[in-house]
């Protein structure tokens, strides 16, 4: 919490990744959300594509705290056959609320139909989909909003906002003429004035904060929020408030 | 003013702070009128300033422009200069000194010059700036780690301040750290999680410098960061301007 404020940090990974000295281990996380005034991280594994093995380990570690971690699924387009029946599992069984996806790791752009599986799962059970978006040509926030169009029933969250610009101007775009997109605001790109950007052109109802966990620490991404040139009630809004009504925390 | 905002109350100097626009990058800060405003609004009093046309194209042109951001600020801006590989750049900088105007030279980008970090290329340069014990900021983003390591290790008396570390360099920081044994770090980008922490412990607060790498980064987000690191009230005092003030008192 800050000044009251439920603090929802809205993309964390979980798994191992070693050339980034990212380690399986919620300790850590832990150590720097209490320190920032984190309240809750959503995790997800991406480093396998059947997503078996991504989301049972999502899981095991939303299990040793569910308290503090809410977990998302991880499917890829990659090996389309499991779709369906890992997204059922991971939702129903071990308890995952949304869904991650990582069009890097795959050769589809947003706009193919090999994506559509997952966004007509997220839109019958109503889900949130977080997916990575930047300048790379499978990662465009227009594509991602060519789905929110096609798919109003789900939520599409713009993972980075599109890193960096034009693609960052796209992304707001995208939230501006599709009520169901919106805005996640970690970056290493914290030039000045970016969470002013995102906040003036989307609203401050549809921007949410995001750390980027392990890789990047909560403390200096929430520190782009907490510094920004906004009022309080939109930064209540985008520290937490706008996560915990997506996720249905209230 | 709450947890919702911040603002500095403690001395601050940022050690990294680029001026003047770049020949691909216009800056969004005009004069050094804005930019003292900026400073003003995170409580930051001084910044180390070096001109950012001197990391890709001209350190004689960027030198001679960064004299009207330091003159009339009230000794608010201090200069960083710049150097090259070129030999009149070396004589820039001892005109400089000999005019008492340099405690501190910041090396060019020589990964897109395509002028290795070696010392029969940098060799005149680095032997002047350890003689005359001036320390010599080094971007971790724009020079190859092998040769700024190789080469700087047989410069054993040479002060140097690694600037820019991402967390792709993250796995190899505090090796480096120890391998040049005189070197800090500046912290605009050096945000895996838990790494400002682990590094207070591993090799001091004192080998550690508050940076923002503005306008390139947001000036809050790290000093926020860092007011919220599980260190003691000295530790902090140290990275804000301690270590950078040592560094240039010499």
């Amino acid at each position: 919490m800050i000044a009251d404020a439920p603090v929802i940090d809205f993309h964390g990974h979980v798994g191992n990744w070693e050339s980034v000295a990212m380690l399986d281990e919620p300790s850590p996380m832990l150590h720097a959300m209490d320190a920032a005034g984190v309240d809750r991280a959503c995790v997800f594994n991406i480093f396998h594509p059947d997503g078996r093995r991504a989301n049972d380990s999502t899981a095991a570690f939303v299990a040793r705290h569910p308290d503090r971690f809410i977990g998302f699924a991880y499917v890829s387009p990659m090996m389309p056959e499991t779709i369906e029946a890992e997204l059922t599992r991971a939702i129903d069984d071990l308890g995952l609320q949304a869904i991650k996806i990582y069009p890097p790791y795959t050769v589809f752009p947003l706009d193919h139909e090999a994506w559509h599986a997952i966004f007509a799962f997220a839109q019958e059970r109503g889900l949130v989909i977080l997916s990575h978006t930047d300048d790379g040509a499978l990662s465009e926030p227009r594509k991602l909003g060519t789905a929110a169009e096609r798919f109003p029933g789900a939520t599409f969250v713009s993972g980075h906002s599109g890193n960096i610009e034009p693609f960052r101007t796209q992304a707001i775009e995208m939230a501006r003429v599709h009520d169901n997109f919106y805005l996640e605001t970690c970056s290493t790109y914290r030039q000045p004035g970016v969470i002013e950007k995102l906040v003036a052109g989307a609203g401050s109802d549809r921007v949410l904060f995001g750390s980027d966990q392990p890789l990047m620490d909560p403390r200096t991404q929430l520190g782009k929020i907490i510094t920004a040139d906004l009022t309080d009630e939109e930064k209540r809004q985008v520290i937490g408030g706008n996560a915990r009504r997506l996720l249905g925390l209230d | 003013m709450n947890e919702l905002s911040f603002r500095c109350d403690s001395p601050v100097l940022d050690a990294n702070v680029g001026v003047g626009h770049r020949h691909d990058r216009p800056s969004p800060v005009e004069d050094a009128a804005v930019l003292l405003a900026e400073m003003d609004r995170h409580g930051v009093d001084a910044a180390l300033v070096y001109p950012v046309q001197g990391e890709q194209v001209s350190a004689l042109d960027g030198n001679d422009g960064l004299h009207e951001w330091v003159d009339g600020a009230d000794g608010r801006l201090l200069p960083l200069w710049m150097a090259s590989m070129a030999p009149e750049s070396l004589e820039q900088l001892q005109q400089l000194h000999a005019s008492g105007l340099v405690r501190a030279v910041r090396l060019h980008d020589t990964t897109s010059t395509s002028t290795p970090l070696t010392s029969w290329i940098y060799g005149d340069l680095l032997a002047w700036l350890q003689q005359e014990d001036l320390p010599l900021w080094i971007s971790l983003a724009d020079n190859d780690p092998v040769q700024l390591a190789d080469t700087l290790s047989a410069f054993r008396e040479l002060r140097t301040v690694l600037v820019g570390a991402h967390y792709t360099h993250a796995p190899y920081v505090l090796s480096l750290l120890r391998h040049l044994p005189r070197s800090c770090l500046e912290l605009s980008r050096h945000e895996s999680l838990g790494a400002i922490e682990d590094l207070v412990t591993q090799v001091g607060a004192r080998r550690l410098l508050y940076g923002s790498y503005y306008p390139r980064y947001a000036m809050g987000p790290v000093l926020w960061g860092l007011h919220r690191q599980q260190i003691d009230s000295r530790q902090l005092q140290r990275i804000l301007d301690g270590t950078a003030r040592e560094l240039l008192s010499r």
